[in-house]
């Protein structure tokens, strides 16, 4: 019996020691990579960002983040300059039906209380102190999955652009909605036309298509070309990607419900911000 | 050991009923459920009568953004303290909402049933995300146990089994001990260890106590560690932060999604042995191409409008 | 086991890299880790990035197998074969996700799922754990790069057909079969090349006037782990 005891022993202590330095290995690649993937996240908004609202040196970018602290019925808006660790922020507290409940300066690394549930975030262009347009995230269900898009908009909430940044649609089907070309039908819509945008499942006219392609391949901002075109199309729904229905009207109301929801929002929060716009 | 993963399954959806039985209120009037109704409604049940049934008693607004309330169109009452709101904008069966109600003065989430909930996680992995006809997953077993039916149904039920078993494992460990230490990193590490256990418990149980049930599936089990299905759905789980419900459903719905397509392919393959298929395709080339028609003919489950 | 695999001396670094990319071509030959191969074959650098990183698990763990294998004791063999996969892939899963975020959104599930990859431990039982470093390196290299041409040939075949472009550029106007960049589309590719591969063999020994011995049994039988 001692032989075999012996050997379980063995076996269960090698064991033990290949899990422990598997472990430790991982840990230490966790740590060396997690700045890394952190950086690389925090880069890639700020250049969609960035391209969306036409950033230049004299504009200044602030993060809100929205969230809700259930217990006590409060939305929570906490404003800092995104991108800039260590800047102060300012916090501004409504009650759910919009009430003020108090607007205070925020210290820098202030942690998030675990109570919290994060609604979403708005980046706000802040140009000779005015805001001069905005990135709203949004997220809506997709054919999959949900779908999860940045909206950018003026500061007369006209819509400056709409970008997909993560989906799990078919490709060549769904996935054509994180296109250059599908997002485009949405540039220059007013608030009001988004509010009431509708899709339509009618071929998209070529030459449109067409001028969409050629846009979406420009830099983003690069000045208005086939102004005719834009005043004809721009009264007119949306146009469906072909055999993606489902995925372009969630799109679509995913848009429609994230401005919506903004503009209510911003009208509460505005005056709050203080020195932030 | 499949009796012990039953209890182990029967116990967690016992604890999860509990948790979303649980209601908030005043001591007197109670809302005792609160469900959305597609595809524009809202259906209330109270303890005790409410004193208005008047649209402005009543604030509902979607979980995500609960500032902002969606219109109450019309309020129906109906018998047993029943009250059906109707609003302006359409809801889904899976939706969240929060509805407040100002006399009496209550407040309440309201959910989709745990059942509903589950049925929809249950049916979208069984076939609208059908691990091998969406997803691609398991293939490698798929083709090797899918010549003829006897195997494949042994496979199916074999693997479903252990699917339930290491899905529950894997989440209670991934909820209760890596994401509440921020160990997620170790995620593959301990999942495959997981599955590997199991396996090894199955077996190790099945040779001693069923030897008949060894003798039969027992070939199965090894097969089952080089399965990626059986870590795609603890991975699943643990991305989507899966409630326990969801994750049960996901698991028995992965699981027999599986032994459904291996079931299906197995039919299909006899039959092939007596067709003439071109040399070049012979074998599995013909099988892929008949998987092909398979994912096809699932493609039309996406159809399916549970979801929204 | 070996001698079986490999008859006759030593095989040189060439050889066992000419054997992982034809004789014993992981996806076409061997049928193993078919997964990946129609999951993200949809294009090019999707193919390329989960090619890339099971490449380096298989060279990673077979290099560590040949190292450690003194240690390991032999009836865990195994478990620990299991482990040391674990271990490289979370490794190379951490570190495409901090360095190449946007693809490895689309095929951050599958790179995870290398782990349970049939190719990778069966290379490890029957090459590295026997065989000195060099020749486990080269091994690994060979069948790792097996995989990633193999996921670059039905990613190119798909992408071009089904949408017109390659790695991203669209080259061809509008979207000759966009069928086959469907989930079923997947299949069919797979089921084509195959059937592509089988011919060419078949001619190619047709050639030869079945004066070689007969080639082991192609990508037709199947092979179930």
């Amino acid at each position: 019996m001692k032989p075999v005891s012996r050997e379980v022993v063995r076996i269960a202590a090698s064991m033990t020691v290949a899990c422990a330095a598997g472990a430790a290995i991982l840990g230490v690649v966790y740590v060396a990579t997690d700045r890394y993937r952190e950086a690389s996240a925090l880069r890639t908004e700020r250049e969609a960002v960035a391209t969306m609202l036409g950033i230049d040196s004299t504009t200044t970018v602030v993060e809100v983040r929205q969230y809700l602290e259930p217990a006590r019925r409060e939305v929570i808006y906490r404003a800092a300059p995104f991108g800039v660790p260590g800047a102060e922020g300012r916090e501004v507290v409504f009650g759910l039906d919009g009430a003020l409940v108090g607007a205070h300066a925020l210290p820098a690394g202030e942690p998030v209380a675990k109570t919290l549930e994060p609604l979403g975030r708005v980046f706000v262009a802040i140009r000779d102190g005015r805001a001069a347009g905005f990135v709203v995230e949004g997220e809506a269900r997709g054919y999959k999955n949900f779908i999860r898009f940045f909206v950018a908009l003026r500061g007369d909430f006209e819509v400056a652009g709409v970008r997909v940044i993560q989906h799990e649609e078919d490709p060549g089907l769904g996935a054509e909605v994180a296109t250059g070309w599908f997002d485009g039908q949405y540039v220059g819509r007013s608030a009001e036309e988004v509010a009431r945008l509708e899709v339509t499942r009618d071929p998209m006219p070529e030459d449109w298509r067409a001028a969409l392609v050629a846009l979406s391949r420009r830099a983003p901002g690069s000045g208005a070309v086939h102004d005719s075109l834009l005043a004809r199309e721009r009264a007119k729904p949306i146009y469906a990607v072909t055999g993606a229905t489902i995925s372009s009207r969630a799109v679509t109301d995913g848009v429609r419900v994230t401005v919506e929801h903004f503009r209510r929002r911003w009208a509460l929060l505005a005056p709050h911000l203080g020195g932030m716009a | 050991m499949s009796r012990s993963g039953l209890w182990l399954a029967a116990a967690l959806t016992a604890a999860g009923l509990m948790l979303t039985a649980e209601s908030a209120g005043a001591d007197d009037t109670r809302i005792l459920s609160a469900r959305p109704v597609p595809p524009d409604g809202i259906r209330l049940r109270f303890s005790a009568p409410i004193g208005r049934t008047d649209p402005a008693n009543f604030r509902v607004t979607t979980a995500q953004a609960p500032d902002i309330p969606i219109a109450v169109l019309a309020v129906e009452p109906g018998p047993g303290h029943r009250v059906s709101l109707k609003l302006s904008e359409p809801v889904t069966s899976t939706g969240r909402y929060r509805l407040d109600v100002s006399d009496p003065p209550l407040h309440r989430e309201v959910n989709p049933s745990p059942w509903t909930l589950m049925l929809g996680v249950f049916l979208a992995s069984a076939l609208i995300n059908n691990f091998v006809f969406t997803r691609y997953l398991g293939l490698c077993i798929f083709f090797g146990v899918s010549k003829k039916r006897d195997t494949a149904i042994g496979m199916g039920i074999t693997f479903a089994v252990v699917m339930i078993l290491t899905g529950m494992l894997s989440w209670a460990i991934d909820s209760w001990v890596l994401r509440p230490l921020q160990l997620s990193f170790l995620q593959i590490l301990v999942f495959i260890g997981v599955v590997a256990f199991a396996v090894q418990l199955l077996d190790t149980v099945l040779r001693k106590t069923h030897a008949a049930l060894y003798q039969r599936w027992g070939i199965y089990l090894m097969l089952i560690t080089t399965n990626c299905i059986i870590l795609a759905v603890p991975l699943l789980n643990a991305t989507a932060k899966s409630g326990s419900l969801e994750a049960l459903a996901l698991a028995v719905g992965s699981g027999i999604g599986f032994a459904v397509a291996l079931f299906l392919m197995s039919c299909a393959r006899e039959r092939m042995e007596l067709a003439r298929v071109p040399a070049p395709f012979a074998g599995l080339p013909i099988a892929f191409a008949l998987t092909g028609l398979f994912a096809l003919a699932f493609m039309g489950f996406s159809g399916l409008d549970f979801f929204r | 086991m070996t001698t079986l695999l490999h008859p006759g001396p030593a095989p040189t670094p060439r050889q066992l890299i000419l054997n992982g990319i034809f004789a014993e071509n992981p996806v076409f030959r061997l049928a193993l880790s078919l997964c990946p191969a129609v999951a993200v074959t949809t294009s090019v650098l999707n193919g390329l990035l989960l090619g890339v990183a099971v490449l380096a698990v298989q060279v990673l763990s077979s290099v560590t197998v040949t190292l450690v294998r003194g240690l390991i004791h032999p009836r865990v063999r195994i478990p620990v074969y299991t482990i040391i996969i674990a271990v490289w892939v979370s490794a190379i899963d951490m570190a495409l996700a901090a360095f190449f975020p946007a693809l490895y959104a689309q095929v951050g599930l599958y790179v995870k799922l290398i782990v349970a990859f049939a190719i990778i431990i069966s290379r490890l039982e029957v090459f590295a754990s026997r065989q000195p470093l060099v020749p486990s390196f080269f091994d690994g290299l060979g069948m790792g790069l097996g995989f990633l041409l193999a996921l670059l040939a039905i990613g190119a075949f798909r992408e071009l057909l089904g949408s017109g472009s390659f790695a991203g550029h669209a080259i061809a106007p509008g979207k000759p079969l966009l069928f086959l960049t469907l989930p079923a589309g997947g299949f069919f590719s797979i089921a084509i090349l195959m059937a592509f591969f089988n011919w060419i063999e078949a001619r190619a020994r047709r050639g030869r006037e079945g004066s070689a011995p007969a080639p082991r049994a192609a990508a037709g039988g199947t092979h179930g782990v």
